[in-house]
């Protein structure tokens, strides 16, 4: 059975979906012959394009990832999928998709699960229940949508807490390495704090888990040999233990890995030795997550850091000559626009470009991040509440404290200061 | 298949036959276009052009309905004289008012979905030579809080609103016109070459072996005469992929295209010609610096072809174009096929100018010293190549190096000298025949001959075929009184080269 997986980022240049990988490696050892569709920037494909892949692939099963600013992509898509053969099945599943309420199947005619588990072993009982011919039996992490149109949410599903159960996608070959920049590296999964804003930890039920040392090496030596140098880490925090990491590092140096990599990391969990190590193993960038400078602000993200603490890991970073980015937002709850231009003054004084992720943006109030659910309590008020149920309130909001004017405002203050015109990499 | 990028349409008069088949090309076509995709439609005014717009965007509008994943940018490019632009809220509420509106679905969508909207108007003003400052301001400014984002069209009468800061500031984009015509199909080109531009410097900046595919999959058609071309280049010779007036399928059409894009083509060429038309255009500095580094990248082409002629061109114009940090690679670049010319003067000039930056690297002063040898100046010529063998050149550079010095010292008459640097070479390189040649020269002028002879033996035992050696060995072999060593090497240098007169005379007179 054919199962066709597609990422859509409009508004980058395609990079290797590493989540999209996992899932088809997985499904590939379990029997299923699976393609990875890209579109981003630079992607070049048509309608016609589009239908000819799909007639020809013939699909049975298409996973499609799902984001707050790709959904019309998502709809369009599988409208046109639908249009090829009926009989396609389409499951939606990361961010936007994991705390999408129920009632968004209203709206989504052509979408038939929304995953709401992990991605690979939702998906998997998704394939099988399709090859079976009982599309909606003894599904498990999703909610579905049966060929009545009765809308029914099933049990959760465990991943694996080992990661190296899943088949590694770089060493399985699922991505092209010939147009591949940069390796997108994903050795640990979840995040364990409680920041009110993010969706991560309630998505991993604020659980770590890793892949082993010796998985991640055998993969960086692989990449290498394929001809990538550059690594790019989206743990989310990957010194979170801090004997994992500077094993990590110790092995990239003992091997004589020669690559480049970008990774971040919490200001509180590097030191002035890892750092050292980082720099000798090839780091040239770290980001870490400031949000805001104003001690008032930052206190009740749930963040639990000081800005006194990130100054402090930015001035270990900059002394060792790697690059640093930090993650701002503005439009924080309790945050007034002095305390958001407080923000942009920090960064300045530290002496961090702003530039790439350095701009700051806006707030986004996604499903599963806690303000979401409780926005009253936050002070947020929405600015549209006839949005489609499929899309959360995101940036369509003021405070109590910050009017949509100003919040705009403070975005004209960051790209005036901005070196790029403030396009940022990472949302 | 890659899909199209961009569709750039001359409207015709106002024919309503011709204006469906078009409009039913075009919504065929949709279906081959890239999911991001645009649009440009040139028309002569607004008063003709605009039934015309609203009518394709009908098509747009249903295209993007049914296609959720697409997104579209229309440009609407039309010129707005003078007198007309006085009239902005006439013009505004009358022409674009009306365009606007049938957007307003897509803008209501996007602001649901918290993203910019997939149909997108992009006016492009074509302003006359007359255009008044605060007339264009002020439709700018109307323009733009209609979220019609302006750009502007400016050919060599009009380009002086580059230097208003404030226009500027107004403006999404400005597109340059090469030339001084401001017909339709010149702004086509103009907008197609702008692109190329702007597609060859990306590709400069990732990777230029690049620069020879084509560029980035688009067609041109005229809804005046019907043809569709499948490039600028074809648009320029006038050959036509297909006439929309003959009822041609689109998948014929597009097959057509497809068969264009495998054929032979200089792309390149175009490439190069392409750029090469903005050079003369008084740009602003940073379109201007985008202009002179694909000047240069050509330049450097050229002189790898081995065409320095060409190659002086391009690096001549780039330094008029480029920015003040690329000034010294471009006079160094210039500088080398000046030599190859043979201009020694003009690319001592370049070189001097390039001297700041390359002053630490020995090829610079081996160049330079190889132009003073060619204009007979020894002294400067041994002066630059002793700087390039204190820089420690790679070892065939220095063998190099070397022999010109003993060349320059014989030259000077100064034989001991020549020893000196030639026995290095001898040291550094004792494969290679040159060496032999000039040690072989200098032994001679020493009246050392059994050297001469040695060192001779040696360059024709590495190139038997060396005519000029066996010449030099008879030489040497005469003036030692062996008579008929001698006439054995004049003959054996006749034989491989007939052509060597002093073999000859020195022969008839030893016979």
């Amino acid at each position: 059975m054919n199962v066709l997986l597609i990422e859509i980022n409009p508004f980058a240049p395609a990079s290797p979906p590493i989540s999209l990988g996992y899932i088809a490696s997985f499904l590939k050892s379990k029997g299923f012959t699976v393609k990875i569709l890209t579109l981003g920037e630079d992607t070049s494909i048509s309608r016609a394009g589009l239908y000819r892949l799909i007639s020809s692939f013939k699909p049975a099963l298409v996973g499609l990832s799902a984001y707050q600013r790709t959904m019309l992509y998502v709809i369009g898509l599988s409208n046109l999928i639908k249009s090829v053969d009926n009989n396609i099945k389409i499951a939606i599943g990361g961010p936007q998709a994991t705390f999408m309420p129920s009632t968004a199947f209203a709206e989504l005619p052509d979408i038939d699960y929304i995953c709401r588990s992990s991605g690979e072993v939702t998906l998997l009982r998704i394939a099988r229940a399709i090859e079976n011919g009982t599309p909606f039996s003894d599904l498990l992490g999703v909610t579905y949508k049966d060929t009545h149109g009765a809308v029914y949410d099933t049990g959760e599903l465990e991943g694996f807490t080992d990661l190296d159960r899943y088949p590694s996608p770089y060493l399985d070959g699922v991505f092209d390495y010939s147009s591949m920049r940069e390796a997108i590296m994903l050795t640990s999964r979840g995040c364990p704090h409680h920041c009110i804003y993010c969706y991560t930890p309630s998505a991993f039920k604020h659980r770590v888990s890793f892949h082993s040392i010796d998985r991640v090496m055998e993969e960086i030596k692989w990449i290498r040999e394929k001809g990538v140098r550059r690594l790019w880490f989206a743990d989310p925090n990957i010194s979170f233990k801090p004997s994992r990491s500077i094993e990590l590092l110790d092995r990239i140096l003992t091997e004589d890995l020669d690559v480049e990599i970008w990774l971040q990391t919490r200001a509180d969990l590097v030191s002035a030795a890892l750092m050292k190590k980082m720099k000798r193993a090839g780091v040239t960038t770290i980001a870490f997550g400031l949000e805001s400078a104003s001690k008032r602000v930052l206190s009740r993200l749930g963040k639990h850091i000081s800005a006194e603490k990130v100054a402090e890991a930015i001035r270990l970073a900059q002394s060792q000559d790697i690059e640093v980015e930090l993650f701002t937002m503005f439009g924080l709850p309790y945050e007034k626009f002095e305390d958001s231009v407080e923000t942009l003054e920090f960064v300045k004084k530290n002496k961090v470009k702003i530039m790439g992720n350095t701009n700051s943006q806006q707030m986004q109030i996604y499903f599963g991040a806690p303000m979401a659910r409780d926005y009253k309590e936050y002070n947020i008020r929405p600015l549209n509440n006839n949005r489609p149920a499929y899309i959360s309130i995101g940036s369509q909001y003021e405070t109590e404290h910050m009017s949509h004017q100003e919040i705009h405002k403070m975005q004209d203050l960051w790209r005036a200061n901005s070196l790029d015109g403030g396009k940022r990499v990472v949302s | 298949m890659p899909a199209l990028q961009k569709i750039y349409v001359i409207l015709g008069k106002q024919d309503k036959e011709q204006l469906e088949r078009l409009c039913r090309m075009l919504s065929s076509l949709f279906s081959y276009v890239n999911w991001t995709f645009n649009l440009y439609l040139v028309t002569e005014g607004l008063p003709q052009g605009m039934p015309q717009v609203e009518r394709i965007q009908k098509d747009v509008s249903s295209f993007l309905r049914g296609n959720l994943f697409a997104r579209l940018y229309v440009h609407f490019i039309h010129p707005v004289p003078h007198a007309a632009m006085k009239e902005i809220d006439f013009y505004f509420q009358y022409y674009y008012q009306s365009l606007k509106r049938a957007t307003h679905e897509f803008d209501r969508e996007g602001y649901m979905h918290q993203e910019v909207p997939r149909l997108m108007l992009l006016p492009v003003i074509v302003p006359d030579n007359q255009v008044e400052r605060t007339s264009l301001i002020a439709l700018l400014d109307v323009l733009k809080s209609a979220f019609l984002l302006p750009s502007l069209y400016l050919d060599t009468g009009s380009v002086f609103l580059t230097k208003d800061e404030e226009i500027l500031a107004k403006t999404e984009k400005v597109y340059y016109g090469y030339g001084n015509s401001r017909g339709m199909a010149d702004i086509i080109c103009n907008l197609y070459r702008q692109d190329i531009v702007h597609d060859s410097s990306a590709k400069l900046e990732s990777d230029a072996a690049f620069m020879t595919d084509p560029c980035p999959s688009a067609l041109i058609i005229s809804a005046q005469d019907g043809m569709v071309y499948a490039c600028i280049d074809a648009f320029l010779k006038k050959q036509g992929l297909a006439n929309i007036n003959d009822n041609l399928s689109v998948e014929n059409l597009m097959s057509r295209y497809y068969e264009h894009g495998k054929s032979k083509r200089d792309c390149l060429g175009c490439r190069e010609r392409v750029v090469d038309c903005f050079s003369d255009f008084p740009l602003p500095n940073a379109a201007a610096h985008e202009v002179g580094a694909l000047l240069y990248h050509f330049g450097t082409l050229s002189q790898e072809a081995g065409n320095h002629v060409r190659a002086i061109n391009s690096f001549s114009k780039s330094l008029r174009l480029s920015h003040i940090e690329e000034y010294a690679s471009i006079y160094f670049r210039l500088g080398l096929s000046h030599t190859r010319t043979g201009h020694y003067d003009q690319a001592l000039e370049a070189f001097n100018r390039a001297e700041p930056t390359y002053y630490d690297q020995d090829y610079f002063y081996f160049y330079t010293g190889l132009c003073y040898f060619e204009k007979g100046d020894y002294r400067m010529a041994l002066e630059r190549f002793s700087k390039a063998v204190r820089l420690n050149p790679r070892q065939e550079d220095l063998t190099r190096i070397l022999i010109y010095m003993g060349t320059c010292h014989n030259s000077l008459d100064e034989y001991k000298e020549a020893l000196v640097q030639l026995e290095k070479a001898k040291e550094t390189a004792g494969h290679v025949k040159e060496v032999y040649s000039v040690l072989g020269f200098s032994y001679f002028q020493l009246k050392d001959y059994d050297k001469a002879i040695e060192n001779l033996s040696r360059a024709v035992e590495i190139a038997p075929g060396s005519a000029i050696d066996y010449a030099s060995l008879g030489s040497n072999y005469r003036e030692k009184g062996d008579i008929n060593m001698a006439i054995a090497m004049y003959e054996k240098a006749l034989t491989l080269d007939p052509n060597i007169t002093s073999a000859r005379e020195n022969l008839e007179k030893l016979k």
